[in-house]
């Protein structure tokens, strides 16, 4: 066998991505479904009653922002529950006992997070352009973009299901972490609508540069500097994958 | 002498406070049906799961076909198929496809897996039931499932963990036809049980384990030989007498015309004590034998059933 057990590496890869494509009704289109209701309820109704903001329509406005919570929490959730259900299911020996490096098995991991991060972004992205016309200024920056950021919270993802015992704590983290750090990552709004303390805030916020980077892509239009987004998207991407790699390698929860 | 498929030396490893493996040895030739009996908690499950990956070794070494399972994991585990107590679940993919899966990680592509996934199926009897969900499956049938998923990549050593388990005896019966052909096939098998007579009837050698340490290894005949003892009662027609210097050099008590011996092997002694008698003239009327087993030398080693 050569270094690196490509045949082993792309099974798993494929077996994420089959596990997601096999149960697609829960994993690709409820974020179509609440995207689209985003889209008409909040974008349709308010657009009549908020002026532009930055020279874009409010619905033009919010759809970068719902991109990205859909690539986000959807990269992370698939990582998260398989891990954790490979455990829970007594699965995890399987692929501990079979020549796979622990850099092989955390990287098909998380490329299977990425795909369906990726797929569900780009699928609100086709929404957009189809029912509003949103016109998509940098085409490959945004496809960039969208894998970057569904690569790192993948990778977020599979630390956190190593990590996690129980269904519980990783609900908790999308419902008490993930979700409102997205929408206080200025989705539906421009932090220069919020009191100056409040805008501090929105800085310490990582997502809030995933949104705005987004944003930028799309309609080139930004709360933070599209460098600094851009930026902050790779450092995450880098931080998470060596620290799930690390923890990985370590065995923490899976290997006693 | 055969090389060495497993070789484990003075292998330890603690939880917390408990020490469940206190130096644990063993060599296991290639080719053999070796067998790993313990009470529950004595450290088989964790010497085989430090082979395996799935245990972080602490002291000691560990190498299969001499080359060390940390180092040179890729090899060890492609040289191993286990298969686990616990059955695992799959709520997404039917069988076959985690057999692919299963054999993919080991290297093989779906063309090279494809005669062996279906042999595997068929020879478990699970072909018809390839379409099916694990859940869909009744619990010898996952049992068998897991036995193809230790077999898939055909490896040179195959680690049982209690394979029969709670499966009812046509099964285990079944089960133990499959060990003994890929045993005849050069398969080195390392087995834990608590059958113990499964460990008597199939393995070649045995290494006996209790809190961590081996406290016996050796064929389980020459166990049974050195260890356990054997009854002969032997009824006479009519009562004996003066026959304690003839057989002093036995164990044995005397009842009336009944008398018992305790010997370490039945069959080696039966003859001189059967001869012994006829030349003082007893006439036998009926000889019965209790021939020590693999449990009671477990019982006599360890002080407790195996299922205690």
């Amino acid at each position: 066998m050569s270094n690196v057990n490509w045949i082993g590496f792309w099974t798993l890869t494929g077996r994420e991505v089959g596990r997601f494509f096999a149960v697609w009704r829960q994993t690709i289109i409820p974020g179509l479904i609440s995207s689209t209701l985003y889209i008409l309820i909040f974008g349709f109704t308010l657009q009549q009653r908020i002026s532009e903001i930055n020279g874009v329509s409010y619905t033009l406005f919010i759809i970068p922002g719902l991109i990205m919570m859909n690539a986000l929490t959807n990269a992370t959730s698939n990582t998260a529950s398989s891990m954790l259900q490979m455990k829970l299911l007594q699965q995890i020996p399987d692929l501990l006992v079979a020549p796979l490096s622990s850099a092989e098995i955390s990287l098909a991991y998380i490329i299977g997070g990425t795909i369906r991060g990726f797929v569900n972004g780009i699928l609100i992205m086709i929404l957009g352009v189809f029912l509003i016309d949103m016109p998509v200024l940098h085409p490959f920056l945004t496809i960039g973009f969208i894998l970057m950021v569904s690569w790192a919270f993948s990778a977020m993802g599979l630390m956190i299901g190593q990590l996690a015992d129980s269904w519980d704590m990783l609900a908790m983290m999308q419902n008490f972490i993930l979700t409102p750090l997205s929408f206080l990552g200025g989705i539906f709004y421009s932090i220069s609508m919020l009191p100056e303390w409040a805008q501090m805030i929105s800085h310490f916020n990582p997502i809030y540069y995933m949104i705005n980077g987004m944003r930028f892509s799309i309609l080139g239009i930004a709360d933070s500097d599209p460098w600094l987004s851009f930026g902050m998207g790779l450092f995450l991407t880098f931080l998470f994958t060596f620290l799930a790699m690390a923890f990985m390698q370590s065995g923490k929860k899976i290997k006693v | 002498m055969s090389n060495l498929a497993i070789q484990i030396n003075d292998l330890t490893k603690s939880y917390g406070k408990v020490e469940a493996l206190k130096g644990v040895s063993l060599s296991i030739p290639e080719g053999c049906f070796y067998g790993l009996l313990g009470p529950n908690g004595a450290g088989k499950t964790t010497t085989i799961n430090i082979l395996t990956g799935l245990v972080l070794r602490e002291g000691g070494t560990t190498s299969v076909f001499g080359r060390d399972t940390i180092h040179d994991y890729r090899f060890t585990r492609s040289k191993i198929g286990i298969a686990a107590q616990e059955l695992s679940v799959d709520w997404f993919f039917s069988i076959e496809k985690l057999l692919y899966f299963h054999a993919g990680y080991y290297g093989m592509t779906k063309k090279v897996a494809k005669p062996r996934v279906d042999y595997l199926l068929d020879l478990l009897g699970l072909s018809e039931k390839k379409e099916s969900r694990l859940r869909q499956l009744s619990g010898g049938m996952k049992r068998r499932f897991q036995l193809a998923k230790a077999l898939v990549h055909d490896p040179d050593i195959i680690i049982l963990d209690e394979p029969t388990a709670g499966v009812d005896v046509g099964l285990r019966h079944e089960l133990w036809d499959l060990l003994r052909n890929l045993h005849k096939q050069g398969k080195t098998i390392l087995l834990t049980t608590h059958y113990i007579e499964e460990a008597e009837l199939l393995c070649k050698e045995v290494a006996i384990i209790d809190q961590g340490i081996v406290i016996a290894q050796d064929s389980p005949k020459a166990l049974i030989q050195q260890l356990g003892k054997a009854g002969i009662s032997i009824n006479l027609s009519g009562s004996p007498d003066h026959l304690q210097d003839q057989l002093s050099k036995f164990t044995f008590t005397q009842k009336d015309n009944r008398l018992h011996f305790t010997v370490k092997d039945p069959d080696k002694a039966m003859p001189e004590i059967i001869s012994t008698l006829v030349k003082n003239g007893c006439h036998i009327h009926s000889i019965e034998t209790e021939k020590s087993s693999l449990e009671d030398v477990f019982l006599s080693l360890t002080g407790k059933g195996i299922n205690e």
